[in-house]
């Protein structure tokens, strides 16, 4: 428990336990015990980007969220991730600056021409 | 190929390319080599795939209509080239390096949950700001370019070329399991990349040189 207590509830580091009461704590620990640990859970969020996973799972991802806003967070970026390389192609240029050696345009051009259409 | 629709009116349209092939070299290749770099990151390979988009483009020209432009006609060829080489590619070796990772993200859990100092950081400005950024896709590009290359085949394939789970599996001959193991390993670095290197950036934000856009 040790590493749960030093840190302090703040949206840049959640945390479990700290300024909860009993009602909410006894919450937290049912959750836990029935929700797959966090290890487990970005796992099955990266699988969910792939397929459907089963309802059931589904709605103990969203348990989980309620005491984990780290995973629920992690989900989110794996969505923008997911945004980020499909805008990817429009952005080509942004991010390389080959250009073809002008000895390589040369050898493409003379392909070209021994390759004429039929 | 086989299309009924050509004719000389048809070729008077295309752009001055199709009289000369070999303008297609100056005026497409650098970009249809960089699009080959992003997806195979061997400069060599690159060069390979433009040449075949080059000639296949060239023999079916006449399938060409100028509906579309003739860039993306290119890319499109291009992209088909690109599949057939990673189909090439998967027979040749085999999609095992799964090690990767598994030692370097175990630090961020501890029996709990997630270790409290390495949880994800909020991303801001949200990702959405980043992508009209030059600098984000040097970023960006530099994060792919760390993963494993296998790693990052499937992950391209996926997220940027959208295939389907089965259709990578049978391209790249590997199993589900492995796929999705894969998918979770270049998700889980190319999200930490990301974050150390342009979220958590912003105090070094005006380190920013060259603003030279293209």
């Amino acid at each position: 428990m040790s590493s749960v207590d030093k840190s302090s509830a703040s949206p840049e580091n959640p945390s479990l336990l700290t300024g909860r009461n009993w009602l909410e704590r006894l919450l937290i620990s049912l959750i836990t015990k029935r929700t797959p640990k966090c290890r487990e859970v970005v796992r099955l969020l990266s699988q969910s980007m792939d397929v459907k996973l089963p309802i059931a799972m589904r709605i103990k991802l969203r348990f989980h969220y309620l005491m984990c806003a780290w995973c629920q967070r992690y989900q989110k970026q794996l969505l923008a991730l997911r945004k980020i390389s499909s805008a990817l192609p429009e952005h080509v240029d942004d991010c390389c600056s080959e250009i073809l050696p002008d000895s390589s345009k040369e050898r493409l051009k003379q392909a070209l021409r021994e390759r004429k259409p039929e | 190929m086989n299309l009924p629709h050509t004719g000389a009116t048809d070729t008077a349209r295309q752009s001055s390319s199709s009289a000369n092939p070999e303008a297609l070299v100056d005026e497409h290749g650098d970009c249809l080599y960089r699009y080959a770099v992003m997806r195979v990151r061997h400069p060599e390979v690159a060069e390979d795939l433009v040449q075949e988009t080059l000639l296949a483009a060239v023999r079916t020209q006449t399938s060409f209509r100028g509906t579309s432009s003739e860039r993306s006609w290119l890319y499109g060829i291009l992209k088909n080239k690109i599949c057939d080489h990673f189909r090439k590619r998967a027979r040749e070796v085999s999609y095992t390096d799964l090690e990767f990772l598994e030692d370097e993200m175990s630090h961020k859990f501890i029996d709990q949950g997630w270790n409290h100092d390495l949880g994800p950081a909020e991303w801001k400005p949200e990702a959405q700001a980043a992508l009209d950024r030059k600098e984000f896709w040097e970023t960006f590009r530099s994060c792919l370019d760390k993963l494993p290359p296998r790693v990052a085949d499937v992950f391209i394939l996926r997220e940027r070329e959208d295939m389907d789970t089965a259709q990578i599996c049978d391209a790249l001959r590997i199993s589900q399991h492995n796929l999705w193991v894969m998918l979770h390993r270049a998700r889980m670095a190319l999200r930490e990349c990301l974050e150390l290197n342009w979220f958590e950036r912003k105090s070094t934000m005006n380190r920013e040189t060259d603003e030279q856009r293209r």
